[in-house]
C-alpha cells in the first residue's frame, strides 16, 4: 500500500481480553474507578451486574414504551370515536354510536403495536444501531466474543494510550491491543445512498397515483379491486327471470293469504258508511269522509310530513308537484311506461275530500299502487293531513298567515 | 434453618399443637350459620357464602398445583427454592374435598341452594333447566366432583411425595420422572379445573353458559397463587424458618407473574364480556344483566378498576416488584379483589343471596380460611421448606447473583 492510497485512520479504543465473566465485571468497575468514562464490555452472553460495573444508568426505554402504549391507546380510541360518531355515524346492531366495549379490541391492538414498535426501534436507536461497520469485527481476537471471549473496550481521546494500557493490565487483562478503523469505512457507502434515493422516489409513485385519482373525476366505472357484495347471485325486484315459469323475479301473493299485518281494519276506510254485506249497492249511500276520523294534532302533522317524505315524495316530489326523483329519472330515461304522477295541487285533487285522498293511498289510483300494506291507517290519515297542508301552502293568501307572522314573512321576501 | 424463636414458639404451639386455627375456623363457621338464620333466606345466604369461600381457597390450592406442574413441565430451575412452598399450598386439596361435602350432601338431599337447578319443580317447568337435566343432576354432579378431587389428590400427592423423596439425597432420576408425569398431569389439571368451574360456579345460573368460563376461573387461580406465594414466603422468612435462600430475585419473578396473570385475568374477563355484549343474545346477556343492577353494578366497576386497572399500573414498575412491602401490599389487595370476584360470580345468581355482601360472607371466608391455613401450617412442619435434595437447588439459590 502506497502513501497516496493510505486511508485516514482513527483510533477506536484499547481492547482488552479477560479470562471470564467475574474478572470482566471486576475489571470494568476498576477501570471506571480510575476515571475512564467510555468503557464498553463485550461478552458471549448477558452478565448480571455488568450494568452497575459499567455505570450504565437505567434505560429510559420502559418509559418510552409506556408513553407509546398509552399514546397509541388514546389515539386509537380518539380515532374510533371520530370515525364512528363524527365522520361517519353508522348504527351497528343497535349499539350506541360510541360504545367502549366495541372499541377496546382495536385500542388494545394499537397499544400493543405502538408499544412494541417503540420498544424495537427505541432499543435500536438507544444502542445507535444499525451501524454500517463495526471495527471490532475486523479484529481476529475479538471474533471469540460469540464463543468464550470477554472484552473491555476503553476509548478516551484525551488520555494517552499507554495510560489506558496500564490501567487494563492492572485490572488483569490477558491481552491488550489498540483497535483502529479507517474513517472512510465508517461512512455510508455512496451506492447505497443513491439506491435509497431511487427507492424513495419509486415509493412515491403509488401515493401520487392515488392523490391524482382522488383529485380528478372519471366517466369510467370504478376499478373493482374487491367485489365485496356488489355482485350477488340474486334476483332483484322488477327484473325478468327464467327461474320461474311466468318469467318474473318477484313472486305474486299466494291466493287466500294475507301478509302479516296486512288485514284491512274497520277503521281502514275513507267512507262515512259502507254498504251492508250482501246488499251490493244497497240502501246506504257511499260518501267520502270530509272530516278526519281522529283529532288533528301537531304530532300527527309531523308524522304525516315524515311519512310523506318517505313514502310519497320519491314520485310526487317533496312539494307534491309530481316531480319526485323517481319521476325525474324515469322521464330522463324516456321510459315509455312511466306516467308522471298527478300534481297534488291540481284543481281536481285540491277539491277532493279527505276520505278520497285516504282511499287513493289505501287502494291506489290508476298506475299508483295500493299502499295499505305498507302504511298503517293512522299513518295514512297523517299523510292526508300533510297533503292538505301542502295544498293550502301552495294556494294561500297573506290572510291565511297568522297576523303576528305576516310581517316576518314580508320581510323575508 | 433457624430454630423457632421463643416469641413465635408460643404462637406456633397454640396454632399447631392445640389446633387453634381449626377451632377458630369452626367457630367462625358456626357463628356464620347462626347469623344466617336471621336472614330472609338462611340457606340461600349461607350456601352462597360458603361456596364463595370454598372456591376462594380451592383456587389458591389449584393455582399452586398449576405452578408445581408447570415448573416440572418446563424444567424450571429459578423456582426450585420456592417450589416447596407451592407444594405445601396445594396440600389442602384433600381437606377441600372433605369441605365440599356441605355443598354436595344437601344437593343429594334435594336442596336447591346454591344451585336452583336442583329444584324438583323448576327442573320440570323451566324449559332450559329441563333440557339440561341429564348433566345438571345431583348424583352425576357429585360423581363428577369425586373425579375432580380424586385427580387433584393424585397429582398433589404424587408431586409432593417425589419431591420429598429427593430430600434424602440428590436424585436426578426423580426430577426426570416428575417431568415425564407433568405433561399428562397438566392435561388432566386443565380439563378438571375447566369442568369444576362450570359445575361449581357457572351452574349457579343454569340458564347461562360461557365456554371461556373455565379459563376465567383458572386466571383467578393463578392470580390467587402468585399473590399468596410471596405472602407465605415472607411469613416463612420473617419467622426464621426460611433463610436467605429466597432472594429478592425470586420475589421479583413472582411479582412479574402476578403482574402477567393480572393482565391475563383482565384479558379473559373482557373476552368473555365483549362477545356476549356484541352478540346481545338474551340467554347470554341475562347473566351480565343481573350484575349491572343495583349494588352489583358498583361491584362490576370495582372489579374492572381494582382487579385490573390499578394493579396493572401498580405492578408495572420493576421498582415496585423488587420492593417487598409494595409487592406484598399489592398481593393482599389482589387477594381481596379475587374474593370479591368470586362473590360477584356467585351471589347475584343465588336466590336469597342477591341483596349484597354481608357478615355471613366474611365469616365463611374466615372459617374456611382457618381450616385451610391450619392444613397448610401442619403440612409445612412435615418437611423442609425448600427441596434440599433437588439437583437444581444451588442454581436456584444463586439465581441472578452469580
Amino acid at each position: 500500500m502506497s502513501d497516496e492510497t493510505k486511508k485516514e485512520i482513527r483510533v477506536v479504543g484499547v481492547l482488552a481480553q479477560f479470562s471470564g465473566k467475574q474478572t470482566l465485571v471486576k475489571a470494568a468497575s476498576e477501570v471506571r474507578s480510575k476515571g475512564f468514562k467510555d468503557v464498553e464490555a463485550y461478552s458471549p452472553f448477558p452478565i448480571h451486574g455488568i450494568d452497575g460495573a459499567l455505570g450504565i444508568r437505567p434505560t429510559i426505554l420502559p418509559w418510552l414504551v409506556l408513553i407509546a402504549g398509552l399514546g397509541g391507546g388514546v389515539l386509537a380510541m380518539a380515532g374510533q370515536w371520530w370515525t364512528n360518531t363524527v365522520d361517519y355515524p353508522y348504527i351497528i346492531s343497535g349499539k350506541p354510536m360510541f360504545s367502549l366495549p366495541a372499541n377496546i379490541p382495536v385500542t388494545f391492538e394499537v397499544m400493543i403495536l405502538s408499544a412494541a414498535s417503540v420498544a424495537f426501534t427505541g432499543m435500536l436507536a438507544l444502542n445507535r444501531l444499525p451501524r454500517f461497520g463495526q471495527p471490532l469485527l475486523r479484529n481476529n481476537r475479538f471474533l471469540r466474543v460469540t464463543d468464550d471471549g470477554f472484552f473491555l473496550l476503553v476509548s478516551d481521546d484525551e488520555v494517552a494510550e499507554e495510560k489506558i494500557r496500564q490501567a487494563l493490565e492492572e485490572a488483569g487483562a490477558t491481552d491488550i491491543e489498540v483497535v483502529t478503523e479507517s474513517v472512510e469505512e465508517s461512512k455510508i457507502p455512496v451506492p447505497l445512498v443513491y439506491g435509497a434515493v431511487i427507492l424513495a422516489c419509486f415509493a412515491l409513485i403509488p401515493p401520487l397515483m392515488i392523490a391524482s385519482a382522488r383529485g380528478t373525476t372519471s366517466q369510467k366505472p370504478r376499478l373493482h379491486t374487491w367485489f365485496d357484495m356488489d355482485f350477488q347471485p340474486k334476483l332483484k325486484t322488477q327484473t325478468p327471470s327464467n327461474l320461474f315459469a311466468d318469467g318474473r323475479a318477484m313472486r305474486p301473493r299466494i291466493k287466500g293469504t294475507v301478509r302479516r299485518g296486512g288485514l284491512v281494519k274497520d277503521t281502514d276506510t275513507g267512507y262515512t258508511s259502507i254498504p251492508a254485506v250482501g246488499t251490493p249497492g244497497g240502501d246506504s249511500v257511499q260518501e267520502w269522509k270530509v272530516e278526519f276520523p281522529m283529532e288533528v294534532t301537531d304530532s300527527m302533522m309531523d308524522r304525516g310530513r315524515q311519512r310523506f317524505n318517505i313514502q310519497c315524495a320519491v314520485c310526487h316530489g317533496k312539494a307534491g308537484y309530481g316531480n319526485g326523483l323517481a319521476t325525474i329519472r324515469a322521464l330522463e330515461l324516456q321510459q315509455g311506461t312511466w306516467i308522471q304522477p298527478t300534481s297534488l295541487h291540481a284543481d281536481h285533487v285540491r277539491q277532493q275530500p279527505v276520505g278520497q285522498i285516504f282511499n287513493s293511498i289505501t287502494n291506489g289510483v290508476r298506475k299508483m299502487p295500493a299502499y295499505k300494506d305498507q302504511i298503517t291507517p293512522e299513518d295514512r290519515w297523517a299523510i292526508v293531513l300533510y297533503v292538505k297542508a301542502l295544498q293550502l301552502s301552495q294556494n294561500a293568501t297573506l290572510e291565511d298567515v297568522p297576523a303576528d307572522m305576516r310581517e316576518t314573512l314580508k320581510a323575508s321576501e | 434453618m433457624n430454630q423457632s424463636q421463643p416469641a413465635t414458639a408460643g404462637i406456633v404451639d397454640f396454632l399447631v399443637e392445640r389446633r387453634g386455627l381449626e377451632k377458630a375456623g369452626i367457630g367462625f363457621l358456626v357463628i356464620a350459620t347462626v347469623i344466617a338464620f336471621f336472614e330472609d333466606s338462611p340457606l340461600g345466604k349461607l350456601s352462597a357464602a360458603y361456596l364463595v369461600a370454598f372456591m376462594f381457597f380451592l383456587s389458591i390450592s389449584l393455582g399452586a398445583m398449576f405452578f408445581v406442574i408447570l415448573q416440572h413441565l418446563v424444567g424450571a430451575q429459578w423456582s426450585v427454592a420456592i417450589r416447596r412452598i407451592a407444594e405445601i399450598l396445594m396440600a389442602p386439596i384433600g381437606l377441600l374435598g372433605v369441605l365440599s361435602l356441605p355443598i354436595l350432601v344437601p344437593l343429594l338431599l334435594g336442596s336447591s341452594y346454591p344451585y336452583w337447578w336442583n329444584n324438583a319443580v323448576l327442573r320440570v317447568d323451566d324449559y332450559i333447566v329441563s333440557k339440561k337435566t341429564p348433566y345438571l343432576e345431583a348424583t352425576f354432579f357429585v360423581f363428577r366432583c369425586m373425579i375432580y378431587f380424586g385427580v387433584w389428590k393424585i397429582i398433589a400427592s404424587y408431586f409432593s411425595r417425589l419431591s420429598r423423596l429427593q430430600d434424602g439425597g440428590p436424585r436426578a432420576d426423580l426430577t426426570e420422572q416428575m417431568q415425564r408425569k407433568s405433561a399428562p398431569s397438566m392435561l388432566c389439571f386443565a380439563i378438571t379445573v375447566n369442568f369444576a368451574a362450570f359445575d361449581f360456579l357457572m351452574s349457579v345460573d343454569p340458564h347461562w353458559f360461557s365456554s371461556i368460563f373455565g379459563v376465567y376461573y383458572f386466571a383467578g387461580c393463578a392470580v390467587a397463587l402468585f399473590a399468596t406465594l410471596p405472602i407465605f414466603l415472607f411469613i416463612a422468612q420473617r419467622s426464621g424458618r426460611l433463610g436467605s435462600e429466597v432472594t429478592v430475585e425470586h420475589y421479583h419473578d413472582l411479582g412479574k407473574l402476578l403482574f402477567g396473570f393480572t393482565a391475563f385475568w383482565g384479558y379473559i374477563a373482557f373476552s368473555q364480556y365483549v362477545l356476549i355484549w356484541y352478540a346481545n343474545i338474551p340467554e347470554e346477556t341475562v347473566w351480565y344483566g343481573a350484575r349491572e343492577k343495583g349494588v352489583w353494578m358498583g361491584v362490576s366497576l370495582l372489579l374492572i378498576v381494582g382487579h385490573f386497572v390499578l394493579p396493572f399500573f401498580g405492578l408495572m414498575s420493576r421498582k415496585v416488584r423488587r420492593n417487598r412491602p409494595a409487592l406484598l401490599g399489592w398481593a393482599c389487595f389482589l387477594l381481596l379483589m379475587h374474593w370479591i370476584d368470586l362473590i360477584w360470580l356467585v351471589l347475584p345468581s343465588v336466590p336469597g343471596a342477591k341483596t349484597g355482601v354481608g357478615l355471613v360472607d366474611l365469616l365463611c371466608l374466615l372459617g374456611l380460611g382457618g381450616l385451610w391455613s391450619a392444613s397448610v401450617l401442619r403440612e409445612s412442619y412435615a418437611a423442609h421448606l425448600i427441596p434440599i435434595g433437588d439437583p437444581a437447588l444451588p442454581k436456584s439459590i444463586r439465581f441472578h447473583a452469580e
